[in-house]
């Protein structure tokens, strides 16, 4: 479904340098890393935001690399994404999850609605359609970011750090809800995390970003037994090792 | 080896395209977007709001200087006033209302356009924007580029009217000129109308497509939208002092000043 080969990015400094990663659809594929080895920008590298200076990115068969904006824009249909930072806009909540449904479809009025109204229940703020997102708190925004993503039902989501700063048990339900929304659609989820044992919980394979290269891909179990001091140190929160 | 020199004049230049590609996307938008409706027109609001009593109050100051020191020049090579009023409508007209106003209007628009596009940026707006097939430059530049096209050259004739009346008040209450002898507009052509307009127009223009370009290219949280901030403000400035250069030289050969 996705599929990275030898990746190489950089802005000052090389970001990502030659990473080769495969997604197979309907998997969860956790990113997980130390604070700026770049896992944002492969994101964004995924979906088309960040061109890379090198390499192939393959998008559900297509090769992002070739497409004109036209086409960019097609493959960006297939994906939601929750960024790190809300990206919400300075609208009320109601029209910032529509707001996916209206620009990139065509759909009446009250199906809008009642779409954004399923969304909001499902991540568990139904009625807070007419409210102000920045107003609310860090979990808040976080899963009116999640309805946003995932309101025009995509095949493919990108989550950013969908629980950082969240206490642990508002975490664990958008981990959850990150699952059941993943096992009920049967979507392709990548999702980045510093907070390896919530995200290990869900995730069906793990890459491991460490100074713009992939260190580790493999199973959620293999991360968990791997002999690669840093991938031990940083899945095993260790304070002795190479990072 | 590059030195200095050679790589702040390759910056220039690449700056220069990057502002000129912008230009060229803004203007394909602008007659292809398919932006938000009513978009354009609260930006117009924002703009005009935004900066018309400070542009006045400015230009009211600036207008009330410069009666002052040329006049104090002017008595000393004709001690005759009845003509003060029509040159310094002239003068208004053809440069000192668009030029000298285009620099707090930079300042208040330039600053906020590159203030509010780069925290847009660094909250990652501007990405979701283009997750969701609405081009940055369709949504966010071409509004504020009609705004500022548009409210600007408005608040710029006005802030021009402005200091007009404060010449007036100063030149009665210092040089004893009636107002009647100052209100003389035997000097203004069409041709210079049309160049102190083209001139409103362009500076409203480029104060618009430089902040938005520097917004745009934000990097790195809230110092990072300081940083563009201060640069739009100073890239317009310039831009404004050597559009002026360029278009006064045409001016000169095109629009004769009398
Ligand atoms: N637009 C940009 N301009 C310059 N540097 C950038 C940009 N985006 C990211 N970087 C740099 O790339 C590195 C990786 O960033 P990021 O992917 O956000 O890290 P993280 O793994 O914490 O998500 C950082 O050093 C960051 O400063
Ligand atoms: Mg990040």
């Amino acid at each position: 479904m996705i599929r990275l080969e030898d990746i190489h990015k950089r802005y000052r400094s090389p970001v990502l340098r030659g990473i080769d990663l495969h997604v197979p659809a309907g998997c969860i594929y956790a990113l997980i890393g130390p604070g700026a080895s770049g896992k944002s920008v492969l994101l964004k590298v995924v979906a088309g935001l960040v061109r890379p200076e090198r390499g192939k990115v393959y998008v559900d068969g297509e090769e992002l690399g070739e497409l004109d904006d036209l086409g960019l824009a097609s493959v960006r249909r297939k994906i939601g994404m929750l960024f790190q930072n809300y990206a919400l806009f300075d609208m009320t909540v109601f029209e910032n999850i529509a707001f996916p449904l209206r620009r990139l479809y065509d759909l009446p009025d009250t199906e809008v609605r009642e779409r954004v109204a399923e969304r909001l229940a499902r991540v568990a703020l139904p009625g807070t359609e007419d409210r102000d997102p920045s107003r609310m708190s860090g979990g808040q925004k976080k899963r009116i970011g999640v309805a946003r993503a995932t309101v025009a039902r995509p095949p493919i989501v990108l989550y950013d750090e969908p629980t950082a700063g969240l206490d642990p048990v508002t975490s664990q339900k958008i981990y959850d809800l990150i699952r059941d929304e993943q096992r009920a659609q049967g979507t392709t989820v990548m999702v980045i995390s510093s907070d390896v044992s919530g995200v290990l919980s869900i995730a069906d394979r793990v890459g491991m970003l460490h100074e713009g290269e992939l260190v580790f891909d493999g199973t959620a179990e293999e991360a968990r037994d791997s002999t690669i001091p840093a991938v031990r140190q940083f899945v095993h929160g260790l304070v002795e090792g190479p990072l | 080896m590059r030195s200095g020199l050679t790589r702040s004049i390759a910056a220039l230049f690449e700056d220069a395209h990057q502002l000129g590609s912008l230009f060229g996307r803004t203007l394909y938008y602008l007659l292809h977007g398919k932006r938000e409706k009513g978009s354009v027109a609260r930006m117009m609001f924002e703009v005009g709001n935004k900066s018309l009593l400070f542009m006045c109050v400015t230009m009211g100051f600036i207008g009330a200087i410069i009666a002052f020191q040329t006049g104090l020049q002017a008595k000393k090579l004709v001690p005759d006033f009845s003509m003060i009023g029509a040159t310094y409508l002239k003068l208004l007209v053809r440069d000192l209302a668009a030029s000298l106003g285009a620099l707090p209007l930079a300042t208040r628009v330039g600053a906020g356009i590159a203030a509010e596009l780069g925290s847009m940026v660094v909250t990652e707006q501007v990405d979701a924007l283009r997750m969701c097939a609405a081009d940055p430059v369709d949504y966010l530049v071409v509004p504020r580029f009609v705004a500022s096209v548009v409210m600007g050259t408005v608040v710029l004739i006005i802030g021009g009217f402005v200091a007009y009346l404060a010449g007036m008040a100063v030149a009665q209450m210092v040089f004893d000129v009636n107002p009647h002898t100052f209100t003389n507009l035997s000097m203004v052509t069409t041709g210079d109308l049309t160049l102190g307009l083209f001139k409103c127009i362009t500076y409203g223009g480029a104060i618009a497509i430089v902040s938005s370009q520097r917004g745009l290219a934000t990097f790195g949280g809230s110092e990072g939208v300081g940083h563009a901030t201060t640069e739009a403000v100073v890239g317009s400035c310039f831009a404004i002092i050597v559009l002026n250069l360029i278009i006064s030289t045409l001016g000169y050969f095109f629009v004769p000043a009398l």
